[in-house]
């Protein structure tokens, strides 16, 4: 009960900020946008289309997702908001699993907008590859919504709203802009040590590479579109490895975020 | 059950190194409207952020209506209304939403216009987004929030910053007919005016403790406060009028002796001692102002104190 009305605040007071449109604007940009000059740019077939716009959209809406949920609570903590709330019966988890309703719901409603766009770019640029929209959407969804977890769980652990862009920004330099380059820091400083020969790329190396959630999102979208592979031996090659480390990203950074918002003074 | 509406036992609460509040013990009586005074950084805002449970005691325990602040918080937060220090409002949503919100959280059955009315707001500005309030219709859609489900207790933390004059009155007069309705009323302020109009007792903070807590009368009686009384005399007593009980700092100067009068029957033995050596002309009596009762159960008055033994604590501030 308190958890939607907070919800419901949350949406209506969001919502009827620019934030909102400007984040729908920014979805539709990237996701059609981009798949749409990746059409035109390029002569390859539609699959391939898809899975260029996938590789650069998952650069893109990190920042926007990050961007919407960071100030959810650090907001209304500066504001002095916080405190009406709080006087009123909802408890922190209350107004924590509310504004994370709140925020999924705009970015969703955000990127299904931008998916209608895409798909309407593709079928008149390309004239087919709708089914391609399916998995495209589903995992772009996913990716925004772990990345609203990981703003909310920021903002929940921030006391000022600096703070909070501060590590936001750190977040995605982190998860998104340097993984890659992480990724094979580690893989060489295990070669180096000897626990790894060189060239190899063991199990525990291919989890971490997996382990943001737009890194997460590209391997299930691929294996998605690869064919029929939702089962596979191969769990690096499997739709349900990623689509976990995805789902994990949705409650992880919320309930780490809640055991420090629980015990935080809000003076 | 208790019949206490606050109550707290041994409440401490430190940040790093800093103790705001020292081994609080505070008891608010069910039905009564008790002011709660005290100069910035005393302790008052602590207190009160931990008995809204925003921040966590150290050590102690706070309860409310007989609730425990933090176990109980959800059902004591339905039975209370509050106009928190440095609240904020949604910028974004009307201030009739805002009581909405209050109704729906509380799960009463209020109607938003009656309340917005009550307080002063017009329908049209109730419909408007509260990013355009001024301080004091904030601090009146406030108070409507906190009127929500006829709370128990009402916790008003500096209820009257940004009210005129006018608003302050209104203020006065809902916060008498919520007490009529046999709601506990617990305010503070650092307006001593506004205090002494409505509250039957205060208690008055100072360094994370309870200075004193009695009715605004009886503070000021035992306040080292006292009366200054000034005599003109027609000629300048020769010798020295000597000690009296309970009568401190008499000066002389042209044409008047002076004395500050802790009692009322120090104030005849003065002027009778006055009388004895010389003839007094004419008598003023000025008692001492809510500000300097004030002062004498805070720190700076104690400082003076321990410098100056003999001054009368506060009254020359």
């Amino acid at each position: 009960m308190s958890v939607r009305t907070v919800a419901r605040k949350d949406l209506a007071d969001a919502g009827r900020s620019k934030a909102l449109w400007a984040v729908t604007l920014a979805v539709v940009l990237f996701t059609a946008g981009i798949t749409g000059l990746a059409g035109v740019s390029t002569d390859q077939p539609v699959g391939e289309v898809f899975g260029l716009a996938f590789q650069v959209v998952v650069f893109a809406l990190p920042v926007v997702a990050l961007f919407l949920a960071k100030g959810a609570l650090t907001g209304e903590r500066e504001s002095g908001s916080l405190r009406v709330l709080l006087s009123l019966p909802p408890s922190r988890g209350d107004i924590l699993v509310g504004k994370l309703i709140g925020r999924t719901a705009l970015m969703l409603v955000a990127t299904l907008v931008g998916g209608v766009a895409t798909g309407l770019v593709v079928v008149a640029l390309l004239g087919g590859g709708l089914e391609l929209l399916v998995p495209f959407m589903t995992f772009l969804g996913l990716m925004g919504m772990a990345f609203v977890a990981v703003g909310l769980g920021i903002s929940a652990v921030s006391p000022t709203d600096g703070r909070a862009t501060a590590s936001a920004v750190t977040v995605y330099i982190v998860l998104v802009a340097m993984w890659d380059l992480i990724e094979a820091g580690i893989g060489a400083g295990a070669v180096e040590l000897g626990l790894l020969e060189a060239g190899s790329r063991p199990a525990w190396l291919q989890l971490l590479g997996l382990l943001p959630p737009n890194q997460a999102a590209g391997a299930a979208y691929e294996a998605a579109t690869a064919g029929g592979r939702a089962l596979a031996a191969d769990p690096f090659a499997s739709v349900w490895l990623p689509t976990l480390v995805l789902l994990a990203w949705l409650v992880v950074p919320v309930a780490g975020g809640y055991l420090r918002f629980r015990k935080a003074d809000i003076g | 059950m208790t019949n206490l509406a606050i109550e707290t036992r041994g409440l401490t609460k430190r940040f790093g190194d800093v103790t705001a509040i020292d081994g609080l013990d505070l008891a608010v009586e069910a039905g009564e409207i008790f002011g709660f005074l005290g100069p910035n950084g005393a302790g008052k805002s602590t207190t009160i952020n931990v008995l809204l449970d925003f921040v966590s005691p150290t050590t102690g325990t706070a309860s409310m209506l007989g609730l425990d602040v933090q176990a109980d918080r959800k059902e004591l937060h339905r039975r209370i209304g509050v106009v928190p220090e440095n609240y904020g409002l949604y910028e974004r949503l009307s201030g009739r939403r805002h009581v909405e919100l209050a109704i729906e959280f509380k799960g009463a059955t209020d109607d938003p216009g009656a309340l917005l009315d009550r307080v002063g707001l017009s329908p049209e500005e109730a419909n408007r987004p509260a990013g355009e309030y001024s301080t004091g219709m904030g601090q009146r859609l406030s108070l409507a929030m906190a009127l929500v489900g006829s709370p128990d207790l009402l916790i008003l933390d500096e209820p009257t910053g940004g009210l005129d004059p006018n608003g302050a009155r209104e203020l006065r007069a809902i916060i008498e007919a919520e007490n009529e309705r046999g709601a506990t009323v617990f305010f503070s302020s650092h307006v001593l005016e506004q205090v002494e109009a409505v509250a039957d007792r205060v208690g008055i903070m100072d360094g994370g403790q309870l200075t004193a807590v009695d009715t605004i009368e009886r503070l000021r009686r035992d306040s080292a406060g006292g009366a200054r009384v000034t005599l003109s005399v027609d000629h300048e007593p020769e010798r020295a009028l000597g000690d009296l009980p309970n009568v401190r700092d008499i000066e002389v100067t042209d044409g008047t002796v002076r004395a500050t009068c802790l009692e009322p029957e120090a104030k005849l033995a003065f002027i009778d001692r006055v009388q004895a050596v010389t003839t007094a002309t004419d008598v003023r009596v000025e008692e001492s102002s809510l500000e300097e009762m004030f002062a004498s159960y805070t720190t700076e008055a104690q400082a003076d104190e321990q410098a100056e033994p003999a001054a009368t604590a506060g009254v020359e501030a």
